[in-house]
């Protein structure tokens, strides 16, 4: 990781929070009438794909509502669930974009994330041993973790994650790696089991019993539809939130490292574990700004649309330190994200005789 | 009855299988807004009709709620909610019309006075438009009229007269059948709210006496004093109804209470934040902890919970900050919090508590 002495983090902090000053001054009715328009957007998506679903006889039609629903569960996700989550919206005061209370369309229940991603993700950012997010205990994507004859298959692994992705979310707080470990027991996670089983049951029973069976002479087109929908959406939040962390300069930081560490110094950590893509209005609303997801570890809590405008401004602090800034065509980002996973499935000793040859 | 509860039952199941959510109708909410506002179902939408000026600073908003709003009686508030720059405002304002206009034209009126600086009366004068909607709670409040009727004397003061005019109405449609007194404080003659109003109910209830007087045309003020209450018949068998500013309530209050009248007998509303009562500072403060956030701060002296979360960085829900619309209470755990508007102090045990007003008296958790 790039090294700033005290005094630099310290101003390193001064002009980030300098930023972020200047965005909450501003903050009001633009935000606002900004979620409203991609909430009413949700809305006319889900419904349009819900009422569309059962005429998918048609095919094209079949296309259009398992796109419409797979697109509206992106952006219920992506734009409004996980950034109302962060509090990007709380003063608004509408209890219905309350961050503690919002709950969002997917087996992850809100209060498990909150946990894990606000809490632990957010705040131990990349550090190897303390982000369960970095490789979701499944995957080995750094040096600092040990080598394993199963690592060698981990490809496979990640094309299931991204497949069933919302329902590795949902069971990410169980930590079986822990029960596997038995560093803790069933019984503690008995509460955490009780409230993924009732969330991850609504969601089944909605998208796989209850609509299929109210059109009941079209349920399998409907199942199918379905399907296919959340299929979309696991596929494309899997793809975003890998190429957060997971592209190929993305640092990852030791506990020892981190211990006590300034704010400063948790600046420094975001800016240089996190790595955005490049991309189109719509591409970034449809990755829930996480294309800007260095300002988005900087300031969770700031309205995500506002990352772009204040993008070069972050982009000049990071070159006033020597700060890399990692960004790059969502192409290039993703290969890198392919190229680390297939790496780090080969022992260290592997891959460095691979080089040296 | 049990047809509706049931109803209401698996409507919430069904919401919370399909959307997330208690209540499935909010779900539709924002296109609502966008395509009918009186289709809102989170808060009771409710349309202006008609805008009138009453003085120079005090308008009278005609609003027509959704039918489903479920009425009140006269002397009770309402919360209204609208959003200015963003954010949702909350604010409480008493009803000034009687339940019958509600009951026969589906009308109610509110009459609003603009506060120097204040943030929601001024947005009401100058933004709020006929045509417009804002969300209305149920109404609520205890300053009701007495039944069966006794003998009832009104002192307000200003914009306090605005649940009068409703329980005066009521109460000339009942034709109540008792001594009604009406002691109607203003600065100067200009400041009279619902001149006509008051002059057309003392025209058709002949049971109503009213006097207005006003504090400030004279080079000495002249506020409420021992002869008005002597002029008053029975005095000591009326239910004394108070609403104005402090000033105001403390003095009348100190004066029947020498006159020997009982706290039961004296009902008060505010209209306006009250003060803030007395608190021994030296025992206020203390670490709070917020168990939902994982968190803990100290603080010190009478910063209210509020302040306090807010301060730590957290934003929990609120509305008018003032002890009124209860929008930000929640769960206290453990611990003793002093209200700051009376002075009482809580119990230790788990409890609700609004945070606007509570200031903790040593340790406190809360669930937030």
């Amino acid at each position: 990781m790039k090294k700033l002495n005290e005094e630099q983090l310290n101003g390193l902090q001064k002009d980030l929070d300098a930023i972020r000053d200047e965005v909450l001054a501003d903050i009001g009715e633009r935000d606002a009438n900004y979620i409203r328009r991609i909430i009413r957007l949700h809305r006319t998506l889900e419904i349009g794909g819900r009422v569309m679903m059962p005429f998918g006889f048609i095919p094209p039609v079949f296309i259009a509502a398992t796109a419409s629903l797979g697109i509206a569960k992106i952006l219920e996700n992506m734009e409004i669930g996980h950034n109302v989550m962060h509090g990007q919206y709380d003063w608004m005061n509408d209890p219905s974009l309350n961050s503690q209370t919002y709950e969002w369309d997917t087996v992850c229940t809100s209060d498990s994330w909150r946990r894990t991603h606000n809490y632990e993700h957010h705040t131990y950012t990349n550090i190897i041993g303390k982000d369960r997010d970095y490789g979701y205990a499944v995957l080995r994507l750094s040096d600092d973790e040990p080598w394993k004859p199963w690592h060698s298959l981990q490809f496979i692994n990640y094309i299931l994650l991204s497949v069933l992705f919302q329902w590795g979310v949902g069971v990410h707080e169980l930590e079986t790696e822990k029960l596997m470990r038995r560093e803790i027991s069933w019984r503690d996670k008995l509460p955490f089991l009780k409230q993924a089983t009732r969330k991850g049951g609504r969601q089944a029973f909605k998208d796989y019993v209850f609509f299929p069976v109210l059109t009941l002479p079209v349920a399998p087109i409907v199942l199918a539809g379905n399907v296919g929908a959340n299929l979309i959406r696991n596929l494309w939040s899997s793809t975003v939130i890998f190429c957060g962390h997971f592209t190929q300069d993305a640092e990852t930081f030791t506990e020892k490292e981190c211990e006590g560490e300034s704010k400063g110094h948790w600046y420094l950590r975001q800016l240089t574990g996190s790595s955005n893509f490049t991309g189109g209005k719509w591409l970034h609303v449809l990755s829930g700004h996480l294309s800007y997801q260095v300002e988005h570890h900087v300031f969770p809590d700031l309205p995500a649309h506002r990352y772009p405008e204040i993008s070069e401004k972050v982009q000049e602090v990071c070159r006033k330190y020597g700060i890399p800034y990692n960004t790059g065509t969502f192409g290039k980002q993703y290969s890198t994200v392919v190229k680390r996973i297939l790496r780090y499935s080969l022992p260290e000793r592997l891959v460095g005789t691979a080089a040296r040859a | 009855m049990l047809a509706k509860i049931t109803q209401t039952k698996a409507i919430h199941w069904l919401g919370r299988q399909l959307l997330n959510r208690d209540n499935p109708a909010a779900y539709f909410d924002p296109l609502a807004t966008a395509i009918n506002p009186m289709w809102v179902q989170e808060y009771t939408p409710a349309m202006v009709e008609r805008i009138t000026e009453e003085t120079a600073d005090t308008k009278t908003f005609v609003l027509k709620p959704a039918k489903r709003w479920a009425g009140f009686r006269a002397g009770q508030h309402v919360n209204i909610c609208t959003d200015i720059d963003g954010i949702r405002r909350t604010r409480t304002f008493s009803l000034s019309s009687s339940p019958t206009l509600w009951e026969r034209q589906g009308l109610i009126t509110l009459t609003i006075k603009r506060l120097p600086g204040g943030l929601v009366t001024n947005w009401l004068h100058d933004s709020l438009k006929e045509g417009d909607v804002i969300g209305l709670t149920d109404a609520f409040g205890e300053f009701l009229i007495p039944e069966p009727a006794k003998p009832v004397l009104f002192i307000a003061g200003g914009s306090g007269i605005t649940p009068i005019l409703s329980q005066l109405d009521t109460m000339a449609d009942q034709n109540y059948r008792a001594p009604v007194t009406l002691l109607y404080f203003v600065r100067t003659q200009d400041d009279v709210i619902a001149r006509e109003k008051l002059a057309a109910l003392t025209e058709r209830y002949s049971a109503l006496t009213l006097s207005i007087i006003t504090t400030h045309e004279d080079k000495e003020p002249r506020y409420l004093n021992d002869k008005d209450l002597e002029a008053i018949p029975g005095l000591k068998a009326r239910e004394i109804y108070l609403c104005g500013p402090k000033g105001l309530m403390d003095l009348a209050n100190d004066l029947l209470h020498r006159r020997g009248l009982r706290d039961k007998q004296i009902h008060s509303t505010f209209f306006a934040p009250p003060a803030q009562a007395q608190l021994d500072n030296d025992q206020l403060g203390g670490e709070v902890t917020f168990t939902g956030s994982n968190l803990k701060v100290g603080s010190e002296g009478d910063a209210n919970l509020l302040e306090i979360a807010e301060a730590a960085g957290l934003k929990p829900q609120h509305g008018c900050r003032m002890g009124i619309c209860h929008q930000c209470s929640c769960r206290k755990t453990s611990g003793t919090v002093v209200n700051r508007l009376t002075g009482k102090v809580s119990g230790p045990g788990e409890e609700s508590v609004q945070l606007c007003v509570s200031v903790p008296r040593g340790p406190v958790a809360l669930d937030v």
